[in-house]
């Protein structure tokens, strides 16, 4: 499915089809594709680069233009990438039509978004979504988006030469919402004991579609299939770690240059995943952000205004705590990215918290999930068995004296 | 009853304690090189010959620290942080916070009442303010890195070590060498300058007494005394502080050994 969306943008620009470049989080991909364009998401390119252990490559072609160490590594795998002719293992990355800056809430996103509009010649379109500040959207803030996605479609229509179809949009969004079921009810099997899912490493793989091809018919046949799987899984009783000893919530930005190795390292312990945060970094859609056909533009407004970085930390916090509770979770892993501010600050506080205030046992663990200079496998595990010895010893005392629960 | 032998193959010394029962009956502590197969062999022959042990007495081998892998001799590996946390409880059974500053690692773990760990902080991908870093200032001075602790303690008007980096502070002792500092007040600003530092990681996970010092730092008096000062509670230190990894790697053996685990 991956090899065929690259196969399909690279057709795209041959046949001179319209590209748009656009972020992951809060993306306004149903009105794209609502007006014929094929789209790009040059974060989840770099991610591709980064598992195929291509990214350095790309980091150090934009170092030598002038990006500096602390730089985001998606923008240098990008920025990069562009400047060696957009060639990379899985395809060629076709150049953008237009950009769509889909998504503010990280000021990275805007500098990067510009300097490809200056260095491509492309048009660029910025999407102003405010902070999520309260629990529920407020109604001024989807008026001020609304606004801005007219502004959109009025663009497209003067690029593209077509008229918006309404009807279209709604046909596109019902897929899309089709997709999103079917995604939630996946991640919703992690509250099953054992898990039949892993709801970091494995839903990783399985957020493509919902990310890159919502709206199509393919996204949502995905999603019938991994579920018919998932059932299966339960029935014939094969489950991501054979004997499952520790039940985690995960958060953060994994790291992609060493995704195996990582993975490892939490299997070794008999620990899977039952609820985690970054694969709903396209949408919380668990949480109730669909998208509505009957209400189509409000909806995009509220998804995009739903992204989880989006969210202020009291609401993300709330959010894991929720997830401990309803998937059952013995503990709380948080994997913070050295180049992602937007992701990463506040995680040191967050597991503070999880400590002192929830008791739950926490362990913050930091890389980057582009730049493998980042990642220290010997530290890296030496903490986590350390945590996962400490979580074992306490379990087994509390097992060897009864009436003690396990902290 | 047979023994319990615990190996810590640290970054730079390899340390071997036997344990019978509750009793240390022998102990040993050679240098780490590249080949640390060898270096442990060394160390549990060198503490076999200290307890005046026949091999054949060992019942269990536990390793620890980051060569642990590789003692494959060794019948468990545990984390040096479990060990350490083990170890202080089994010396000082009040423990609940433990700081083991060693050649590259500081570490601050916080320990229950039955000696687990209940959380930990690490230095991550930075030696300022690890025994290295002593090392290297210690050598910047003239110095051997065991003479600095005592002579720190004689300082008048300790410096301001301002930097976080080990080799920076390497230039930052040179600089004040050139402007004519004396070496006791330059040595206490650095000393000092650890002892903020680890503050920093010892709040992460919360200060509670008692607190117990362990690893190869911990043999130098005057870091002893900067610590106990800028966390103004008394610190334990043993003799056997250095020892304390493979103390609490052998005090896993001997419980693998209590309930019923052959070698």
């Amino acid at each position: 499915m991956v090899d065929r969306y690259y196969a399909e943008l690279d057709q795209a620009e041959k046949e001179k089809r319209p590209v748009a470049y656009m972020l992951v989080g809060g993306n306004l991909t149903e009105i794209v594709r609502s007006f014929g364009y094929e789209v790009v998401f040059p974060e989840i390119v770099a991610l591709n680069c980064a598992i195929k252990h291509k990214s350095l490559d790309y980091i150090l072609q934009a170092e030598a233009q002038g990006y500096g160490l602390d730089v985001c590594g998606y923008v240098k795998n990008d920025l990069g990438l562009q400047a060696l002719g957009g060639n990379t293992p899985f395809g060629h990355i076709p150049k953008p039509d237009l950009l769509v800056c889909s998504f503010s809430g990280c000021y990275v996103y805007i500098k990067w978004w510009e300097a490809l509009a200056e260095t491509l010649n492309a048009p660029l379109f910025n999407f102003d979504v405010p902070y999520q500040r309260t629990e529920k959207p407020l109604k001024e803030d989807i008026e001020y988006m609304v606004a801005q996605l007219w502004d959109f479609i009025h663009l497209l229509e003067k690029r593209t030469g077509r008229s918006f179809d309404m009807a279209e949009l709604k046909r596109v969004l019902e897929r899309s919402r089709r997709a999103e079921e079917l995604w939630v009810k996946y991640l919703e099997a992690g509250k099953h004991r054992p898990s039949p899912i892993e709801a970091y490493f494995e839903a990783v793989f399985y957020m493509f579609p919902i990310n890159v091809l919502r709206g199509t018919d393919q996204a949502v046949r995905f999603y019938e299939t991994v579920n018919a799987e998932v059932e299966t899984r339960v029935k014939e009783g094969t489950y991501p770690v054979p004997e499952e000893k520790v039940r985690l919530v995960v958060e953060g930005v994994p790291p992609y240059t060493n995704y195996r190795t990582f993975w490892d390292f939490f299997r070794k312990w008999g620990a899977v995943s039952v609820a985690a945060t970054y694969p709903k970094v396209g949408g919380l859609f668990d949480m109730g952000f669909y998208h509505d056909p009957s209400r189509p533009l409000e909806s995009i407004a509220e998804y995009s205004l739903g992204a989880y970085v989006n969210q202020n930390w009291p609401l993300r916090r709330q959010l894991i705590r929720q997830y401990i509770k309803d998937y059952q979770a013995d503990a709380v892993v948080i994997h913070g990215i050295k180049s992602c501010r937007s992701f990463t600050a506040g995680q040191g506080d967050l597991r503070d918290w999880l400590i002192h205030e929830t008791g739950t046992p926490t362990l913050y663990l930091e890389s980057d999930h582009e730049d493998p200079r980042y990642f220290a496998p010997a530290q890296i595990k030496n903490r986590m068995d350390a945590f996962f010895e400490s979580l074992d010893q306490r379990r087994s005392s509390a097992a060897a004296t009864p009436g003690r629960s396990t902290p | 009853m047979k023994a319990a032998a615990g190996i810590d193959i640290g970054s730079t010394t390899a340390k071997c304690v036997l344990l019978r029962g509750k009793d240390i009956i022998g102990r040993s502590l050679n240098p780490v090189g590249v080949n640390i197969v060898r270096d442990a062999e060394e160390a549990l022959r060198l503490a076999l010959q200290d307890a005046r042990l026949d091999r054949s007495e060992v019942g269990f081998v536990t390793g620890t620290g980051y060569g642990r892998f590789k003692i494959s001799f060794g019948q468990l590996t545990v984390t040096e942080i479990s060990c350490h946390a083990k170890g202080a409880h089994f010396l000082f059974p009040g423990t609940r916070l433990v700081i083991d500053i060693g050649g590259q690692d500081t570490k601050a773990i916080r320990v229950n009442e039955r000696g687990e760990v209940a959380d930990f902080a690490m230095n991550d991908k930075c030696a300022a303010g690890t025994g290295r870093f002593l090392d290297v200032c210690a050598g910047a001075l003239g110095y051997d890195v065991a003479e600095i602790g005592p002579i720190s303690m004689e300082a008048r008007h300790p410096v301001k070590v301002t930097s976080t980096c080990t080799v920076f502070a390497e230039s930052e002792v040179t600089s004040h060498v050139s402007r004519g500092k004396d070496p006791k007040d330059i040595l206490a600003g650095l000393h000092a300058s650890i002892a903020n530092r680890t503050l920093s990681l010892l709040q992460r996970v919360g200060i509670e007494p008692e607190v117990t010092f362990t690893g190869g730092v911990s043999r130098n008096e005057g870091m002893v005394r900067a610590l106990s000062a800028r966390l103004g509670l008394p610190v334990n230190v043993s003799p056997l502080s250095q020892y304390m990894g493979a103390i609490g790697a052998a005090l896993a053996g001997q419980e693998r050994l209590d309930g019923g685990v052959a070698s």
